[in-house]
């Protein structure tokens, strides 16, 4: 059960990567490559073991009061600086939905 | 008078306290030595002459005013471009953050400014930390300084070439599978990843949220400790939910004897196929110099180590995957230009962003996430993560410390691994450390006997117990080098150049 | 199309209700310190957190945890102890990170229940054919077919992932175990019926109806976007949009019901009862128009009888009380027209016109979004001790059902203006100042202008309460001018706008403008004989048999007096003179 071209398409479309020329190709025979090493975790999905999703040991319940932070406060300038589009005091992105053309 | 490259840390620091040098005079030099060594090393993405002199400005004019001066006041050090510094740009050596401009300063890097520490630049790395080689960097690849033909490791290479090459005393770096302590040991230096948890992770571009760790480069175990000492000085971070309290005492563990202390071996290592022997060599040397310093060696086994690879292999893309979906050149990143609309935009901006690596990583995560296939690899992930967790605690019954390789082999040519999933297996001896979570430090020992390429061993202590890797750090040290000089000291073919203090 | 009641004899409605609500009385956002503000220019609270920055961390704010434990205490949840963030992925720019931070398959509350007291013309909605206990294979089937977010995940996780979910390690609220446990049916494959409340109709044609809810988790808010170059600032035809993340982070609490609702109308009264709670709680000003409370509804359409579910459709826009009850009335003809001409019901989103009156197509879902969830390795896991609960537990102050219970017994004023005033804090705070120490009439008279008259001035002159400077004291002084007749109604509603517009004293206002009613038989029973003679044509005719004529002679006498005279007692003595 290998990942098709059509699979690794799909994956593309919503991670959000555009593969252009042979990249598809290539990251196809990347992915079985790399699913077929990684083929030894499949043993380890025993029922009596618990995941490990936070290495961390018991550490639980982190929170902070309720108290604004303003220092952490980012001025519109700097919001804005590393943005490639912006107007007035906002970001922009171009149409969603895009010339009739619905993504 | 000296060259910068002969101070430690430690040295630089008594010498600008004492008023035997001005912090301007170190920052002078060091950007001197860096200025006629990165040709050839291409150590550095950015290089701040200003910040640096500024910092010095400030050190210089503390000590003028009669006020105490923080314990690494005037020392140079470099940064890994992963971590945000106001000032600077942090591109994570990536096209996507080309021109990103620091909005803030991550607090480690903070941590180091509060402990008077001078910036000198950011260093080079594989794109967003994908890698063992810094080859991957989207800029220029990094030259080791042992052999400018071969890689520095990865993916904190800049650092390590930087602290190798003599460029700066102390530099840090970030490690999610071992980015910290491999390039340490291609590089013939000493590197640090402490526990994760012990450093705060705030203002460093994530790549696996669980794994990430930051960590010092040093030519010597005892900068590598004050370094450790500034790094959590102030205790548990606000800004980050998984750091904790560790105590600032790491310097006090230098001395410490390891007389009747044990020293685990892990056999299945040793023999494993592709470690070279030169390596081999090398950590069994180190191993018999700690027992005749009076340590007991004691053969451990971890039984579920072999599931190391393929668990991280497994959390590290899915970690990426999402930590990476942030970067679709809204708010931040590579906009492309002239898109019709919002989809053509962030897939045409992240596929011209991202370089080949940060695109494979992300895509095998965003397949090991999704529906039918998260429950099957990423749960056996996490549980194969348990096992190996209680590995290692149950051989922390038995033993202080475990010593084992680095990197199995030592560096070799750029572009002489092409194949990503080879590649890969140069993390076999230090990715299960951050899989369990524990520390782990880089110690160089010699040149190997074959290659005449710096040879390390790896240290590695129970979760929150670090300050044992200093001690047997230390311990290494003693055996290796004489009278408190590094082992490796500054790669000859960068030894001397530049850097004179005046 | 079909009017609603008679759509809902043949076909069962089975709706369920997602319902954000924005926790507005915080102070800072859920994971960073940035100021919460809905006023302030675009992108003025913003930080390298909420901005979703490289390298930013996230840090749970404690006062919202504490908020989401209260609201699931106070909606008779189980509290669960252990409980994670997740991830929640999806590129859309209104998320900085391009992923949510929410809850997993466990929530901080889940398995809670409220009742309902459907009343009045709205509870005709539901036919008498859906209350009994064949009702229970309703819910039982229609939870058990319902596809949501935690069904989903639950079924795509190994079971003992879901910590607590089971039943252990949870808090329970006591007031009803039995519903809880028997609330998680989805996913089974029999229905267990037993023990699942269902609708009693009473005399009067009234109903109480138990809604489960299935969770209450704790997610972050999203930015907001500004379509510029379209329709009415719709998505469609844009020609770019503009992003402001001032919201970005907001703390909101997501409450997911069970499908057990089945008329529109409960589906308002579910909505309403729960703004109670909430603004009682304090947790959020629960703005609808603000948007701070937003409800989507799921609603698809069955045969009676039938035990698979239809496809259901989602609908957006819900944004007034009225607009949830239409929107969802429309929709559930509209589906049953479609049906019964033989046409398919597409799975959808769809979106309410209220102008309009219609539910239009906003996305077709071919296939089930991934979301690719998993724990947010960012954020420690949640390990709440029996002492938070206990904290937040003793912090809830009395809910508006126990209130209105109270208000009833302790003052004997009507249910359901004992169910409004309990309803909104600040009116029942009022209330109980200005009615303390009276009962009957003159209790019953405060309620009178506390649901009256108190909110009818105080949309007149666009105030709050507190703004309006009116006191207790008044009311209490007015309902007693009123109670012993005083002053008649009328005149109530004048004093009422005099003294909110000066702060005077009523009795002072009655005395100056001199419109004490006169209640005193000897002052007038010469006014009415002196109408009686001058009106003798009106008297015959009422002698004959007109009785409508009185009110003409209660009238001449009430001029007779100046206004003054009491017009029941007019109305006494102009019957015996007559008779």
């Amino acid at each position: 059960m290998a990942l098709t071209e059509t699979d690794v398409r799909g994956i593309a479309d919503y991670a959000r990567i555009a593969l252009e020329g042979d990249e598809l190709a290539q990251m196809t025979s990347y992915m079985n490559d790399a699913v077929d090493m990684l083929e030894p975790i499949l043993a380890y999905n025993l029922p009596d073991v618990d995941p490990t999703f936070h290495p961390i040991g018991g550490l639980s319940n982190v929170m902070r009061e309720d108290v604004c932070d303003s220092e952490r406060g980012l001025s519109i300038d700097a919001a804005l600086d590393n943005a490639g589009s912006s107007r007035d005091r906002y970001f922009r992105v171009p149409s969603i939905l895009g010339e009739g053309d619905e993504a | 008078m000296a060259n910068i490259d002969t101070l430690s840390a430690r040295q630089i620091a008594s010498a600008v306290a004492s008023g035997e040098l001005s912090a301007l005079e170190v920052a002078q030099a060091a950007l001197d030595a860096v200025e006629a060594r990165e040709g050839e090393v291409q150590a550095f993405l950015q290089v701040t002459p200003e910040l640096a002199l500024a910092a010095a400005d400030r050190v210089d004019a503390a000590r003028a005013a009669g006020e105490a001066l923080p314990p690494l006041a005037g020392v140079p050090v470099a940064v890994k471009d992963n971590m945000n510094l106001v000032g600077t740009r942090t591109t994570c050596a990536s096209r996507m953050l080309e021109s990103y401009e620091s909005p803030y300063t991550a607090t480690c890097v903070q941590r180091m400014l509060d402990a008077g520490c001078v910036p000198v630049g950011k260093t080079n790395m594989d794109e967003f930390a994908f890698g063992s080689s810094t080859d991957t960097s989207a800029f220029h690849p990094t030259n080791n300084p042992w052999n400018t033909s071969c890689v520095p490791g990865g993916s904190s290479g800049g650092s390590a070439a930087a602290v190798a090459a003599g460029e700066v005393p102390l530099a840090l770096g970030s490690d999610t599978g071992g980015s910290i302590r491999q390039p340490a040991a291609l590089c013939g230096v000493v590197g640090m990843k402490p526990t994760y948890g012990a450093v705060s992770r705030y203002g460093v571009v994530a790549f696996g949220s669980s794994l990430d760790q930051v960590g010092p480069f040093g030519r010597t175990v005892e900068d590598v400790a004050l370094a450790m000492d500034a790094l959590v000085t102030g205790g548990h971070d606000r800004c980050d939910s998984t750091s904790q309290e560790v105590a600032p005492v790491f310097a006090q563990h230098l001395d410490a004897s390891i007389e009747g202390r044990r020293v685990g071996i892990i056999p299945s290592f040793m023999e494993a196929e592709g470690l070279s022997p030169e390596v081999r060599s090398a950590v069994e040397s180190a191993a018999k110099a700690l027992e005749a310093a009076g340590a007991e060696l004691v053969e451990v086994d971890l039984p579920h180590l072999d599931a190391a690879i393929a668990a991280y292999y497994v959390i590290g893309p899915a970690e990426a995957f999402s930590n990476l979906a942030r970067f679709d050149g809204v708010r931040y990143g590579y906009q492309e230009p002239n898109c019709r609309n919002l989809a053509d935009q962030s897939s045409l901006s992240r596929a011209h962003g991202f370089g080949a690596e940060a695109k494979r990583r992300q895509m095998l995560g965003a397949y090991l996430l999704s529906s039918g296939i998260y429950d099957k690899y990423y749960y056996a992930a996490q549980k194969a993560r348990t096992l190996i967790t209680a590995d290692y605690a149950a051989a922390y019954e038995k033993v202080d410390v475990i010593i084992m390789p680095a990197s199995p082999q030592v560096a070799f040519e750029h572009g002489a691994i092409s194949d990503p999933t080879q590649m890969y297996l140069s993390d076999m001896y230090t990715i299960s450390i951050n899989i369990a979570g524990n520390g782990g430090m880089t110690v160089p020992v010699g040149l190997g006997t074959d290659s005449g390429m710096p040879v390390a061993a790896q240290l590695v202590a129970p979760a929150f117990k670090d300050e044992r890797l200093i001690t047997f750090g230390a311990a290494l040290e003693r055996a290796f080098a004489s009278d408190g000089a590094p082992i490796m000291g500054v790669a000859p073919a960068f030894s001397g150049k530049g850097g004179e203090l005046a | 199309m079909k009017e609603l009641t008679e759509v809902l004899r043949d076909w069962e409605a089975v709706i369920g209700l997602e319902i954000h609500t924005e926790l507005t009385t915080l102070d800072t956002k859920m994971f960073c310190g940035c100021k919460l503000s809905h006023d302030d220019e675009p992108n003025t609270n913003v930080c390298p957190v909420c901005l979703g920055l490289p390298g930013a961390l996230p840090v749970p704010n404690k006062r919202a945890i504490e908020y989401i434990v209260k609201a699931g205490l106070s909606t008779n949840c189980e509290i669960q102890k252990h409980s994670m963030f997740y991830r929640k992925h999806y590129f859309y720019p209104d998320m900085a990170k391009n992923f949510q931070t929410t809850q997993g398959p466990v929530a901080f509350a889940m398995h809670g229940r409220l009742d309902l007291e459907v009343t009045g013309r709205g509870a005709a909605e539901r036919p008498e054919c859906a209350f009994g206990a064949a009702e229970a294979e309703s819910l039982a089937s229609a939870s058990a077919g319902a596809v949501g977010l935690s069904t989903e995940m639950a079924r795509n996780l190994p079971e003992h992932m879901a910590h607590g979910g089971t039943g252990k390690d949870v808090a329970q609220n006591g007031s009803d175990p039995e519903s809880a446990k028997t609330s998680a049916l989805a996913g089974l494959s029999g229905y267990d019926t037993h023990g699942l409340a269902v609708p009693e109709r009473h005399d009067d044609g009234s109903y109480t109806v138990p809604i489960r809810i299935l969770r209450i988790h704790m997610e972050e808010d999203a930015a907001k976007m500004v379509h510029v170059g379209g329709e009415e600032g719709r998505i469609g035809g844009a020609a770019e949009s503009l992003i402001d993340y001032n919201r970005c982070g907001t703390p909101l609490i997501e409450l997911v019901t069970e499908p057990d609702l089945r008329t529109p109308e409960e589906a308002r009264l579910f909505m309403e009862k729960l703004r109670r709670i909430f603004v009682t709680l304090g947790i959020s000003d629960c703005s609808m128009e603000k948007g701070s409370m937003r409800c989507d509804g799921n609603v698809s359409l069955r045969r009676r009888g039938e035990t698979r579910l239809g496809t259901k459709t989602e609908l957006k826009n819900l944004n007034s009380f009225k607009a949830l009850h239409d929107g969802l009335a429309y929709e559930i003809c509209r589906q049953a027209e479609v049906l019964e001409e033989g046409g398919i019901i597409y799975q959808e989103t769809r979106h309410w016109e209220p102008s309009r009156k219609r539910t239009v197509v906003m996305r077709t879902k071919e296939t089930a979004d991934d979301y690719r969830f998993f724990p947010d390795p960012d954020l420690a896991p949640f390990d709440l001790t029996d002492e938070f609960i206990e904290h937040c537990r003793s912090e809830i102050p009395e809910l508006p059902d126990a209130k209105r219970d109270r208000y009833e017994r302790d003052f004997g004023i009507k249910r359901a203006d004992a169910e409004q005033i309990a309803g909104d804090p600040a009116t029942a705070a009022f209330f109980e100042k200005a009615a303390a120490g009276l009962s009957g009439k003159e209790a019953q008279t405060v309620a009178n202008l506390v649901v009256n008259e108190l909110p009818a001035y105080l949309k007149s002159v666009a105030a709050t309460l507190e703004d309006s400077g009116l006191t207790p004291e008044q009311v209490t002084t007015l309902a007693k001018l009123l109670a012993s007749d005083a002053i008649s109604s009328n005149q109530g509603h004048e004093v009422f706008v005099a003294m909110a517009e000066t702060g005077e004293d009523p009795e002072k206002i009655v005395d100056e403008r001199g419109m004490r009613q006169v209640s005193d038989t000897g002052a007038l029973q010469p006014i009415v004989d002196e109408v009686l003679a001058a009106c003798a044509d009106q008297a015959q005719q009422y002698r004959d048999g007109n009785q409508k004529v009185l009110g003409f002679l209660v009238g001449q006498c009430m001029k007779a007096s100046r206004g003054k005279g009491n017009p029941k007692l007019f109305n006494e003595l102009l019957r015996q003179a007559l008779s």
